[in-house]
């Protein structure tokens, strides 16, 4: 079966020892979770988690109603293949000389990204994109010297309203 | 006296029914072990925490409801892991209780501080951790509502001294809960008749979860109807009588030549309440090569999970039986029946004693000497086989063994669970040696309350299924698999109070077990069997059901 990224979003009681459930279900059938981010939801008292896994193409299926079982899981969604908005966000710094400073500048403007800081031999800055997006812009700066890289893993929302 | 978290949690226990409770206190369980001298329930002290891990499961397997046991913070919490574990992998409903530190020394390795829900997690349903006095009651409902609905399980509820110890006022009423039943999806149910009702060849797959979803009298039902011979797993025996003629016997690794065969030569199986563990079906891709599979469980988990399945039903087994049953069309299947009888024929005439040699021999005589309802509880290796293979099981509730977790040292234990369960009923363990000595401290509780039960030690002085690997898989190189003959099992267990004597299994045991049927209280039978005493058929490692050997 063919190896695929997903994208899977859980609603979940917001309460103690519910990420490290969440976490078992993939820990004890081998699957490793590739980006994890977690927040509270509109509703303080339910915390929305998506987190992105590779593996086979049954790995949802299986996994969701694994998922499912535990008490605290309220629902789980699989994003993935779904039409929804995905997008992650991402801080470089990155070393800053005068041979690389007018090119670096210059593809940040075209890349759409933001400078959030910049000292003479250092620049941050932030982009927010899709994964696919957001890798790209990593590998285009790489060569120029990353300091340091952070970045939230992605998050998803429906293009449509839904039920539920 | 002001009323205190310890009384809520009786006061709620005996709201969800429990008579009995089985346990080990230390300092942290004091104030409920002090608060149970004004509750009704009874509480049994064992001697190990296993034990009475062991024992609530037993309890819960002989009698259907929930099982709960007791234990201290770190230690006595840790010692009852492997019975959690053992509950949870047979799906037994259970809520065990463990104390737990003062909640303000939390997380600073107090004495006897252990993170009991994080060593838990993967082998409970679900736990509680109680953060406050007022939410005893609702932790615990919901925790007896998860351990005996859906795939039932071991619930854990982990509660602090300070807690137990706090004062409180009365808490409020259980909510009722109105239960509405339906089925979901009838097509699905349509679907598998009409495939039962085309095929030529077919077999039931009968697990455990039959039991569980108290659905034997339905199965029963649906054999009648359907005139369809079925094999069960290990978990399953019993659901439908060992005698009744559509019985193939139990499929897998140890389970009968006839059930493996027929299943491989089947063109449609039907699961129902079986997991399809490779214990059962070997290499899984060489299983029932032929057939369509349906499967029924209550656990959408279940489903699919090891084999592909063609026709699912995710439900209660009982509700689906009963709209199953009626869209059966019984027909015949005379060319399927008759391959059937020729193969039992030739089959059993080629197993003496059922495989299981003078082992065997010796507990079809113990089940002779012992009344009809009579509930058996084998340990784990060959005397576990043994029995398996010969008891005939006349009732769902007869046969207590630890299938999924293969724990040596439960059958003691949890025959002691089972005979505090069912009062009425004789209780008779069967046991290797090397089970025998790893909870052979419950003698002690056996002794004290003066349970009549009765426990055949086979002894071969080996770890005899680990020989019977060595033997055939190893080359016959023995190592670590004796245990030999030095210890006076009679001697100990007099020792602890309880009359014994020894046979020999080739000489007659009939008198000594005669003896040990007629006994008012507990005895014990040490039976001496041949270390080369083994079990065939067997299915070697890497083999498909239909390779079993028949020695060496
Ligand atoms: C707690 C535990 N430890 C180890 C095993 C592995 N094991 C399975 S069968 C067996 C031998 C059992 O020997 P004995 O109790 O003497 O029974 P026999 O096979 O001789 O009937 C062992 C060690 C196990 N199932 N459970």
């Amino acid at each position: 079966m063919a190896i695929e990224e997903h994208i899977i979003s859980l609603l979940v009681n917001n309460q103690p020892g519910v990420l490290s459930r969440i976490a078992g279900v993939f820990s004890s059938r081998g699957y490793n979770i590739r980006s994890l981010c977690v927040a509270e939801t509109t509703n303080p008292e339910v915390s929305r988690i998506t987190l992105t896994s590779r593996a086979e193409s049954d790995f949802t299926e299986k996994i969701k109603k694994q998922l499912d079982k535990l008490v605290d899981v309220i629902s789980v969604t699989d994003f993935t293949g779904a039409p929804a908005v995905q997008r992650e966000l991402m801080l470089i710094s990155l070393r800053l000389t005068p041979e690389n400073r007018k090119e670096v500048l210059r593809a940040i403007d075209l890349f759409g990204c933001r400078v959030v800081a910049m000292s003479e031999e250092c620049l941050i800055m932030e982009i927010t994109a899709n994964k696919d997006k957001t890798a790209a812009i990593l590998k285009y700066f790489e060569p120029f010297g990353v300091v340091e890289m952070n970045r939230t893993g992605a998050i998803a929302v429906f293009r449509q309203a839904r039920e539920g | 006296m002001d009323t205190i978290g310890a009384d809520i949690v009786l006061k709620t226990l005996a709201e969800e029914g429990v008579d009995v409770i089985f346990g080990y206190p230390g300092a942290n369980t004091l104030p409920l072990n002090d608060r149970l001298a004004d509750s009704p329930i009874r509480h049994y002290l064992m001697r190990h925490e296993q034990a009475a891990a062991h024992a609530a499961d037993g309890y819960a397997r002989a009698t259907g409801k929930v099982g709960v046991c007791l234990s201290t913070s770190g230690p006595g919490a840790t010692n009852m892991v492997t019975g959690i574990a053992t509950a949870y992998m047979d799906s037994t409903p259970m809520v065990a209780i463990t104390a737990q530190v003062n909640s303000d020394l939390w997380g600073r390795d107090a004495f006897q501080e252990t993170d009991i829900i994080g060593i838990t997690m993967p082998i409970t349903k679900h736990s509680f951790m109680v953060r406050d006095v007022n939410q005893i009651a609702s932790s615990l409902r919901q925790a007896f509502q998860l351990a005996s609905t859906g795939r039932p399980g071991p619930v854990l509820v982990d509660i602090p001294k300070d807690i137990l110890s706090a004062r409180c006022g009365d808490q409020p009423k259980k909510a009722p809960t109105a239960a509405t039943k339906r089925i979901a999806n009838p097509e699905q149910i349509e679907r598998i008749a009409q495939a039962l009702n085309r095929s030529e060849r077919p077999v039931l797959i009968i697990g455990g979860g039959v039991k569980l979803g108290d659905a034997c009298v339905q199965m029963s039902e649906l054999v009648q109807r359907a005139q369809v011979p079925f094999v069960t797993t290990m978990m399953g025996i019993g659901s439908v009588s060992s005698a009744n003629g559509f019985n193939l016997g139990f499929i897998g690794t140890h389970g009968n030549e006839l059930a493996n065969r027929m299943i491989h030569q089947s063109d449609f199986i039907l699961a129902l309440g079986a997991r399809f563990t490779e214990r059962s079906t070997s290499v899984i891709s060489e299983f029932a090569p032929l057939a369509t599979v349906a499967q029924i469980d209550i656990d959408p988990t279940s489903i699919g999970k090891n084999i592909k399945v063609d026709l699912p039903f995710v439900g209660d087994i009982q509700e689906a039986l009963a709209a199953l049953i009626p869209l059966i069309v019984p027909r015949e299947r005379d060319a399927w029946l008759e391959r059937i009888r020729t193969d039992r024929q030739t089959l059993e005439e080629k197993l003496i004693d059922g495989g299981c040699g003078q082992a065997g021999t010796l507990i079809r005589k113990i089940q002779a000497a012992m009344p009809r309802e009579t509930i058996v509880v084998p340990d784990v290796g060959l005397n576990q086989i043994w029995t398996v293979r010969t008891w005939q099981s006349h009732s769902p509730r007869s046969l207590l063994t630890s299938g999924g977790m293969g724990t040596m040292g439960f059958s003691v234990p949890a025959a002691i669970g089972a005979r505090v369960g069912a009062p009425d009923r004789d209780v008779v363990v069967i046991c290797g040696d090397g089970g025998f000595y790893m909870n052979i401290q419950e003698l002690a509780t056996i002794s004290y309350y003066r349970l009549p039960i009765k426990i055949v030690v086979i002894n071969n002085g080996h770890l005899g299924m680990i020989r019977q690997m060595q033997d055939l898989f190893y080359d016959a190189r023995f190592t670590t698999s004796d245990l030999g003959d030095r210890v006076d099992l009679v001697a100990v267990a007099r020792g602890f109070g309880i009359p014994a004597e020894r046979v020999a299994v080739d000489e007659d045991p009939a008198e000594a077990i005669a003896r040990m049927g007629s006994a008012e209280g507990p005895y014990m039978v040490e039976a001496m069997v041949d270390p080369d005493n083994y079990v065939y058929p067997i299915i070697p490692p890497g083999a498909s059901n239909v390779e079993m050997i028949s020695g060496k």
